[in-house]
This record gives C-alpha cells, structure tokens and sequence, in this order.
C-alpha cells in the first residue's frame, strides 16, 4: 500500500470518533493484515503515536500483525463449544495443517501454515453455540465439527490428506 | 512546557468538611477522598494513583465505604470526590475483605513484587490461590500489576507516548510498540519514578542511557562542558533549556546541574567583591 492509497482511506473517515478503528479496519481488509511499516506511516499520518496504534492492534483480535494465508479458518473457543470438545477440534486440525496450534507471538491466537494456504485463529462464541462446536472457514459457518469430519471440510478448500 | 497536565492553574474549590473514620476534615470541593487521606496521614492502599494525573480507578484497591445520611456504599477513593457532610470509613470488614481478595490477585500477577506481598501481607494474604504468572523473559520481572500509571505519564504528562498496552486480558502487558527500540522515549524516567512496585529497569551506561525493560530503548546522554559527567538525556535537557528565557540558555547550556549552581554561586561571589564585568 502507498502513500496516496492510504490517504484514500484516511480521507473517508475524517470524523473525531471511530476513526482510528474504521482506518485500521480498512487496511486489514486490504492487505490482510497490519504491516509494520504502515502503522508507523499512519500514525506519522495521523499525528497518533505509534505506541496507541499499536495498543489498538494487538487488542483487537480482527487485526493481524502477520501475513495470513489464503483461507481463514476461525475454531470457537466459547464455552459452549469448549463443553462440546472444541479443544479436540483445534488439536486434530493443527495435526492436519502441520502447525502448531500454541500462542501466536503477539500474545494473540494465529498460525499459518508454512505454505500460506491456512491460518487458524481462534474466537469466543460465534453466538451459533446450538451447533457447537463451531468452526468457521473464510466466513462459512461448520457447526457440529468433529477431529473425524474435519478432512472433508478442509478438503473443500484444496487441502489434500498426504500433503502434510 | 513539558508537563502539559500537571501545571494546571490552581482554582482553589469551596472549603468542605468531610469525616473520615469517624474524624472530621477539612478539604477543598473537587479534591478526591484519596488525596484528603494522604494529606492527613490515614492509609488507604492504592497502586494506580498519582496526584498530578486525573483520577483512573485501575487498582480497585483504594476502595472505602462512603455516603451521606447514613446510607454507604463501596468507591473507589481515588474517584470520589469530597463533598459537604460525606462520611468515609475506610476499613470495614467488607472493604477489607474484598481487599484481601484483591490482593490475592495481585500475588498472582506479580508474584515477583516486594511492594505487593509487604501490602498483601498486612492484610494477612500470604499466598493465592490463583494461577501465577511466570514468564522467564519478561521485560518487567513478574513485577507489573498493569496500573497504568507508566503509560500515563508517559503519555500524558511527559508527552512521548513511548510505551503503550499491548495485547489484552491475560496477555496484556505494557511495552514499546513491535517490542523494538522506541523512537519517543526521551529517556526521561518519569516511567520509572511513578511505578508502584519498581518494576521499570533503567541503567544509564557511558554516554546512554538505557531502558531496559522497553525492549533497550537507548538514549544519548549530554555531558557537562565543565565536568565530563552524563547528566540528562540529550533531548530533554535542550528542551528544557529551550523552556528557559535565551540569555538564561546560553549561559548555562552544557553544564550539568551542580556545575551550574557552582558557575552561579561563583559569579554572584565575584559581583559582590566587585569584580564581575558583565554582572546584569
Ligand atoms: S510497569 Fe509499573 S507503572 Fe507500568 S503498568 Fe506495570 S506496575 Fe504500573
Ligand atoms: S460457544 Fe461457540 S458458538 Fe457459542
Ligand atoms: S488508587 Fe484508586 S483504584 Fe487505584
């Protein structure tokens, strides 16, 4: 992203409140995650420190520090679907993907696997806790996930069992 | 000027008469019950409050009964303010209870903090039940309890903005951004001076300084013309001369503060004696 195409951005929410959230949203959207270098040219842009986008960013678990891969696959850890074996669903699928489904470094739940092709995040409660446990995949909803139909969802995304 | 909210013109407030534990005080409208106890000398913990900084209510420790016409109930008195007739107790067993617990916490959260388990200890708290956080690396040495009141003072009285929140719930820790060198810190201190359990590392080494707990910010030192020594980081203290009228700057720039007040007293000696040319 570029100088101009931030301004773009920093022009359309050019209101007191909300401001910071609506342009941070918007540079997720675009380049899929927060990249260090435009933090640092918005908040010469916006006259904020840096340290508050920071705090902005690493609170909000919408925002990523890191690249993430092609597909988004969100498992909810919400008590519902925690009762109902989601923990077991995390584990299985960090088996599948090759990755290890610990804390990301930024304190925050994100891995990627090394091809770019998956991230597993995690949320609490997608408020679908009547199909627990609930795994989402670039925004579409799987409820009543299992560690034995989790291949056929992946599959749907282009992962093949032998690959990892 | 550098300390953009603390100066604050003073407009003194309505005198009011306040009762704390059963005694009657004097204070001022606008003044908070916390700062009536410290002036008075009666103990109310507190961890996140600092008289030049607005009220935050963060630490939940400085809680106390209050009310009028006998009806009471649980603040925080670094938030409450004095009114005419406001009646404080600081210690009932409900506030003493929910402090112990508080506390219990705090064991947790800072388990390597001296200042919390001497302050746990007087309300009988020896250990806690809940799950220690123990980190090998950590910038703080298991010594933080998240106050704030570093990020604040950073922010908004010195005005760098320096270190920040980072991450949230039980992540949260407070850091320079990306955990790299920052830029904004002046190197000024003021960071380590208002935490509460003296968990901020700094060392000044040769011509730096070095804070070691935001990620090994480093800032250049300025050293005395007179005496060689490292007296204040580079930046500050130009800006703070700036701060001073220009004649005042020029004769003192590069000289650390005792070398100053010798440079001073030697001129006032020597215009005494009649001796000094250009003595103003
Ligand atoms: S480092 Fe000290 S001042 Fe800063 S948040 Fe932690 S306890 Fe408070
Ligand atoms: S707890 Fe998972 S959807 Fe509610
Ligand atoms: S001093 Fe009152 S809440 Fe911390």
């Amino acid at each position: 992203m570029d100088s101009h195409a931030l301004d773009a951005i920093i022009a359309r929410y050019d209101v007191p409140d909300g401001r910071l959230l609506g342009i941070l949203s918007e540079v997720q959207e675009q380049e899929g995650y927060i990249p260090h270098d435009v933090l640092v040219m918005l908040s010469e842009k916006l006259g904020v420190r840096l340290s508050r986008l920071y705090s902005l960013v690493t609170f909000y678990s919408f925002f990523s520090l890191q690249p993430v891969g092609e597909h988004m696959i969100t498992v909810c850890m919400g008590t519902a679907c925690h009762v109902k074996g989601a923990e077991m669903v995390l584990s299985a699928l960090g088996k599948h993907l090759g990755i290890e489904t610990g804390m990301a470094q930024d304190g925050k739940f994100a891995v990627t696997t090394e091809d770019n092709k998956f991230t597993v995040t995690i949320a609490r409660c997608f408020g679908a806790c009547s199909m627990a446990p609930v795994l989402s995949v670039d925004g579409n909803l799987y409820g009543y996930a299992t560690p034995e139909n989790l291949p056929a969802i992946l599959a749907e995304f282009g992962w093949r069992e032998h690959e990892s | 000027m550098i300390y953009g909210s603390a100066g604050k013109d003073h407009v003194p407030g309505k005198p009011v008469r306040v009762t704390i534990n059963g005694r009657q005080y004097r204070a001022e409208e606008g003044e908070t019950v916390l700062s009536v106890a410290i002036r008075e000398g009666i103990p109310i913990p507190h961890l996140c409050h600092e008289e030049s900084l607005d009220p935050y209510g963060a630490c939940r420790l400085c809680f106390v009964e209050a009310g009028k016409h006998g009806k009471r109930e649980m603040v925080t008195a670094c938030t409450l303010r004095v009114a005419e007739g406001l009646e404080v107790t600081t210690d009932t067993p409900t506030v003493t209870k929910h402090r112990a617990i508080l506390l219990e916490l705090y064991l947790a959260e800072a388990p390597k903090s001296e200042v919390i388990k001497e302050m746990a200890a007087r309300y009988g708290v020896m250990k806690t039940r809940f799950l220690k956080k123990m980190e090998t690396d950590d910038p703080l040495g298991g010594k933080c309890v998240l106050c704030g009141l570093c990020v604040r003072a950073c922010t908004e009285i010195m005005g760098a903005g320096a270190i920040g929140f980072i991450n949230r719930g039980p992540y949260t820790e407070v850091n320079t951004p990306f955990l790299e060198p920052s830029a904004d810190c002046y190197g000024c201190g003021a960071c380590v001076k208002v935490c509460p359990t003296h968990a901020i590392v700094m060392e000044d080494s040769g011509s730096e300084r070095v804070m070691k707990s935001w990620s090994g910010t480093r800032v250049p030192l300025a050293q005395c013309d007179c005496c060689g020594r490292y007296y204040a980081p580079k930046e500050l203290a130009a800006r703070t001369l700036s701060a001073l009228d220009p004649q005042l700057e020029r004769e003192l720039a590069g000289l650390c503060p005792s070398c100053r007040g010798k440079q001073i007293a030697e001129r006032e000696i020597l215009a005494r004696q009649g001796g000094a040319g250009n003595h103003a």
